[in-house]
């Protein structure tokens, strides 16, 4: 039994899912469901439908290389059994899938880095261009009258406290 | 010593069992009479493995090796990769190969030394061949098939070929592999050479259906026959073998 990558959006495909198609070439291409197979049979690319790893990986919104990725090749030369070995190696890779999550954490993390500076420019300057919406440009006119002049002004009781505050 | 045996009433010996000069593969069979008759020949000697590759028995047909090496379809699953690496000893370097041909023992044959191939091998291939199997390579036909792992069975002393093989093509092979060829039949006449036989340096098994003539031309052609008086030899030699080259 062997898990085996699904072709078009690179899933694991689990014993008992999925469909094998194998080509005239010989070449062997696996899904892990009708969606995946089904897109297929329409000729898309995975490298441009948005949600499949393959435009994940292309578009730099997942971690392309990685020597974490090295580990779970698949290997043609195989090594005798050893009993420390195999218990050596589910131990590593445990802690290799650890790592690896923890990089694409960080990944992550950098590639949404400044989002947050960013949205808080783009929401002052929408402020500025698009303020009509919230208060009737008239109004503004009016306001601008009362604050240019940042002169202290013994309090009249006849100014309202709420535009005060919207400056 | 040529034996004659049969796997589960198939003459096919050669479909069913690999044999070189370093390991024995045979198939998982319903009875244990196929495994025994290599055991008690091989015993000591050479270790027999009972295996399958890809899920099926037709093991013979679908891997390629000799004693350096042992090559095996990209189907081969990882467990029956790891119990051939395990059951086999270290000299022997177990690989399993992408290619579009799988039917390797189909597609390959080859003897301690020199391979023929069929034409058209990938390039990766060929050079994972003569890697792992330590042999030169050739790609040849045989009597116009390209099918060469089948149509002809080759050991280090001899070969046998295609009985349609003409005296050209038979004298081209035989400078080729560097070794005696007879161009013959196996199980009553049957062209499909490897399917009926396999053979190493020092044995080899046919099917049932073979006859006493196909026999003895196994073993004088692959020299499996013991000790005798020379001039009973001579005599039979003339009689039974078509070209010795």
């Amino acid at each position: 039994m062997r898990l085996e990558k699904c072709w078009f959006c690179s899933s694991t495909i689990y014993p008992g899912h999925g469909i094998q198609f194998v080509r005239n070439d010989a070449k062997i291409f696996r899904f892990c469901r009708s969606k995946c197979h089904k897109n297929f049979k329409m000729k898309r690319n995975p490298r441009k439908v948005k949600w499949t790893k393959a435009y994940r990986r292309l578009h730099g919104k997942d971690m392309t290389q990685d020597s974490t990725f090295e580990f779970e090749r698949r290997r043609n030369r195989p090594e005798r059994y050893d009993r420390n070995v195999t218990e050596i190696t589910l131990k590593a890779i445990k802690k290799i899938d650890k790592i690896r999550v923890d990089r694409e954490v960080r990944h992550h993390k950098m590639r949404m880095k400044g989002k947050k500076a960013f949205e808080q420019q783009a929401a002052i300057k929408e402020l500025e261009n698009s303020i009509d919406l919230v208060k009737a440009p008239v109004a503004l006119q009016q306001e601008s009258q009362f604050t240019i002049a940042k002169i202290k002004v013994k309090v009249s009781q006849s100014q309202p406290e709420g535009e005060r505050m919207e400056e | 010593m040529a034996t004659r045996i049969q796997f589960e009433n198939s003459c096919e010996v050669g479909v069913f069992s690999k044999l070189t000069n370093a390991y024995c593969l045979v198939a998982i069979g319903g009875s244990e009479n196929f495994y025994s008759m290599f055991e008690a020949e091989f015993a000591d000697v050479i270790p027999v493995v009972k295996t399958s590759i890809a899920g099926t028995r037709i093991i013979g047909r679908l891997c390629a090796g000799n004693k350096n090496g042992l090559l095996l379809p990209h189907t081969t699953t990882d467990q029956e990769l790891q119990h051939l690496r395990n059951s086999l000893p270290d000299q022997v370097v177990v690989q399993r190969i992408e290619e579009r041909l799988s039917a390797l023992g189909n597609c390959i044959a080859c003897n301690d030394h020199v391979s023929l191939t069929h034409p058209d091998l990938d390039r990766e291939t060929e050079e994972l061949i003569a890697d792992v199997l330590g042999v030169e390579v050739f790609r040849q036909t045989i009597a116009g098939n390209i099918l060469v792992g089948s149509y002809c069975a080759i050991s280090n002393t001899g070969g046998l070929v295609h009985p349609h093989t003409s005296i050209e093509d038979l004298d081209e092979l035989s400078t080729l592999l560097q070794v005696p060829l007879v161009a013959g039949t196996v199980n009553r006449g049957s062209e499909v050479i490897a399917a009926g036989m396999t053979v190493n340096d020092w044995t080899a098994f046919c099917g049932s259906d073979t006859t006493a003539t196909e026999l003895s031309v196994i073993e004088s052609v692959f020299k499996l026959r013991e000790a005798r008086p020379s001039s009973i030899v001579d005599e039979m030699r003339k009689s039974l073998i078509d070209s010795y080259v």
